[in-house]
């Protein structure tokens, strides 16, 4: 079970981690990182943030431009340059042949060097520039071994290259192209079989099919998940496209202004989403199949995160924000309604409601019964699927 | 009312080697006011090279365009009318704003060159700046691009394009740059601006599901052929050409289980084995249906280039699989 908390790790962590059972099923924890870019005023991009990623998940990360998702990604891996910084924060990775966790703060430059594309590798947006123009695709794998693997020789890297692109579905003799000779789909293959070159437990994948086609995206997508489970990784999976997250992902955070503001399995939060932030994400694109509902997405645009931010960063956008939002800042608790549900989705098992809401986290006084003791409206907890309040426009037909 | 209509619209496009590409095969379709038409299709289909076909940045190679029964014009005076009447808003809003030039600068240029009288030049940017929500108008007539987000930059956009009081707006993926959640409050915009203007709008977006809910009808181009045109509901729920099934297909699902998910994913990914996408053969052009290649339903009579069958009243598809004489209705 996941702790994506914002406070010291107190009751919630525990009872997660009595759910999880074992120690060895969190590859990645990150506490209260934060981030900023230097600056007159710092932007505080990432703020306090937390999260546990377990071995064999896909934990997706979704949230609007500037919401500090990509940021967090390259926190992760380390891969912060000025005039970004770390400005607090330790994240520990625990391999699995169970040697002692790794404290990848700590990590000397050498070590750093080894430690990643090993462990953890990246995949980005936009393959055409994660690949080198002029060089063959043969030609970086092999820079991949060389560095890593010194005592392969060319042979054996030849070998494992055409290995690697046979894995992700391209031709063997693709060795010898160079990338402008491929289409969008197949650089994409090619980044990810370079990412998965060195066995890595972690694959932190950036926006990975923003710029394909929906086609040519959901083959990549397919191919991501039975990799995953062929091989036996971890994806951390950003992207502003919750459907696609939904789709995909295990379990999601849903970050907004630096914060994740909600986390939980999928299917729960995209069933019974609590935070007014989520609501309006899941709201905001229409469903292919169903019924035409009006759809208003989220109005307003996201905080300056120059200034500091007192209450709760997305009230200024929030129709359902009230006294305590601007001044209180909202700690992540488990949602008011979560009990209410036992059923682990996909997980194949059956749950307790306590344990089930340990899973789930929201920030929003809504769910505060200090505060709000009739608990959050029920718009924002109602079933999705349930006919929306406004009747269907028609259109022009 | 039908206000534009196309026929047989084709772009050609020389490529190195003398080579001539058709980027747009014979298009005919028709804009009606107060309405919405969705052209959707991958990157590469064409959808954009007929926006900019139709407002006349790219010249046809052939084919005719026909403003409200009258020839499209070609140069000169004739060419400055149609223009003003048939605008395009552009996906990028942060290329398509000069960013030293004001908000007022951009609206305003449209207005000089359309002739509006200038007394009342300025009464009409702030009139235009609060029919996209820009307000207060004076406030942000001031603004210059780097002070707007995307979404204001959009309805700046929005506004340069509605300033010569066109007939006809063309809106090349007019969201897809922008962050999902105002995603809606611009689509919503100009689904407003096209009912209260009775505007005939063109919207062009690789999103099926936007395309569906803010739409009458829907063309669905492939390799610069249009292979399905019909109402948004139906060739959305029940497509009739394998590649707009494949569209569909490809869409995320948010309202089935994990499970399902998955068994889907894997009965997809055996299927490919068959046929190994990243190495999909593209065929070459003209002779036969160009999608045979990709398509899971080809057969022998798919070498012959298809007609447009009708599926329904209103609804054609260009595969044999709908030949009514039954050539593919037996194997189908």
């Amino acid at each position: 079970m996941t702790t994506m908390s914002q406070e010291p790790m107190t009751t919630a962590s525990a009872a997660a981690g009595q759910l999880s059972a074992r120690a060895d099923d969190v590859v990645l924890r990150a506490e209260h990182i934060s981030v900023e870019y230097a600056g007159a005023a710092p932007t505080r991009a990432v703020r306090n943030v937390s999260l546990e990623l377990r071995r064999g998940e896909v934990l997706g990360i979704a949230g609007e431009s500037g919401c500090g998702k990509s940021t967090l990604a390259y926190a992760l891996a380390r891969l912060l340059r000025p005039p970004a910084s770390l400005a607090g924060g330790t994240i520990r990775f625990y391999g699995r042949d169970r040697s002692d966790p790794v404290d990848i703060m700590a990590l000397d430059a050498a070590a750093l060097r080894r430690f990643r594309w090993a462990k953890v590798s990246m995949v980005f947006q936009s393959a055409m520039n994660a690949l080198n123009p002029v060089i063959s695709v043969g030609k970086q794998f092999a820079d991949i071994f060389i560095e890593h693997v010194p005592e392969m020789d060319r042979a054996a890297r030849d070998e494992r290259c055409r290995e690697l692109l046979e894995m992700v579905g391209i031709a063997p003799d693709r060795i010898r192209s160079f990338p402008h000779e491929l289409s969008g789909g197949m650089r994409q293959r090619v980044v990810i079989a370079m990412a998965l070159a060195l066995q890595p437990e972690i694959v932190i994948m950036d926006e990975p099919t923003t710029a394909l086609d929906v086609v040519v995206q959901q083959e990549i997508l397919d191919e991501i998940l039975r990799l995953k489970e062929e091989i036996g990784f971890s994806v951390i999976f950003i992207t502003h496209d919750l459907s696609l997250l939904l789709d995909i992902s295990d379990r999601l955070a849903i970050m907004y202004a630096g914060e994740i503001v909600e986390y939980g399995y999928s299917e729960q939060v995209a069933a019974r989403p609590s935070h007014p932030y989520t609501y309006g994400l899941l709201h905001s694109f229409p469903d292919l199949r169903a019924d035409r509902h009006e759809l208003r997405g989220v109005p307003g645009s996201p905080p300056d995160l120059r200034t500091t931010i007192d209450g709760c960063a997305f009230a200024p956008r929030c129709k359902f924000a009230f006294d305590p939002c601007p001044s209180i800042h909202p700690e992540l608790r488990s949602p008011s309604h979560a009990p209410r549900l036992a059923v682990v989705p996909g997980a194949g098992q059956v749950i307790g409601p306590d344990t089930y809401s340990q899973g789930w986290g929201v920030a929003c006084h809504l769910h505060d019964p200090r505060l709000r003791p009739a608990g959050p409206p029920a718009e924002i907890t109602q079933p999705a699927g349930s006919p929306a309040p406004a009747a269907a426009e028609g259109d022009d037909t | 009312m039908s206000i534009l209509e196309v026929r047989d619209l084709s772009v050609e496009f020389t490529q190195r080697g003398g080579h001539r590409l058709r980027a747009v095969d014979s298009v005919s379709f028709d804009l009606r006011a107060g309405e919405t038409l969705a052209l959707v299709g991958e990157s590469g289909s064409g959808k954009s090279t007929v926006a900019r076909a139709l407002c006349r940045l790219v010249a046809p190679s052939s084919g005719e365009v026909l403003l409200r029964g009258a020839p499209a014009g070609r140069r000169g005076q004739a060419l400055r009318r149609y223009r003003r009447e048939v605008q395009l808003v552009l996906q990028d809003p942060f290329a398509s704003l000069n960013p030293s030039f004001s908000v007022e600068h951009h609206v305003r240029r449209p207005l000089r060159i359309s002739g509006h009288p200038r007394a009342r030049i300025d009464q009409r940017i702030d009139e235009l700046l609060q029919s996209v929500n820009l307000s207060p108008p004076r406030v942000m007539a001031k603004k210059y691009p780097h002070e707007l987000s995307g979404g204001q930059r959009q309805r700046v956009a929005i506004a340069r394009a509605l300033a010569p009081d066109p007939a006809v707006m063309l809106a090349d993926e007019p969201v897809s740059m922008l962050d999902v959640s105002i995603r809606l409050e611009i689509l919503n915009l100009l689904d407003a601006l096209k009912r209260d203007r009775n505007l005939a709008l063109l919207y062009i977006t690789h999103d099926l599901a936007t395309a569906r809910h803010f739409s009458g009808r829907i063309m669905v181009m492939y390799r610069g052929e249009i292979v399905e045109y019909g109402p948004a509901d139906e060739v959305i729920l029940n497509p009739a050409h394998p590649y707009t099934q494949l569209l569909e297909s490809a869409v995320p699902r948010a309202a089935v289980t994990r499970d399902q998910l998955t068994v889907a994913r894997r009965a997809r990914l055996q299927e490919r084995k068959t046929a190994p996408p990243a190495e999909r053969r593209e065929l070459a052009a003209d002779t036969g249906c160009r999608f045979r290649g990709r398509c899971p339903r080809a057969m022998d009579i798919c070498t012959t280039h298809p007609p447009d069958f009708a599926v329904s009243a209103e609804h054609t598809a260009r595969c044999w699989l709908h030949d009514p004489a039954g050539v593919a209705g037996r194997t189908a």
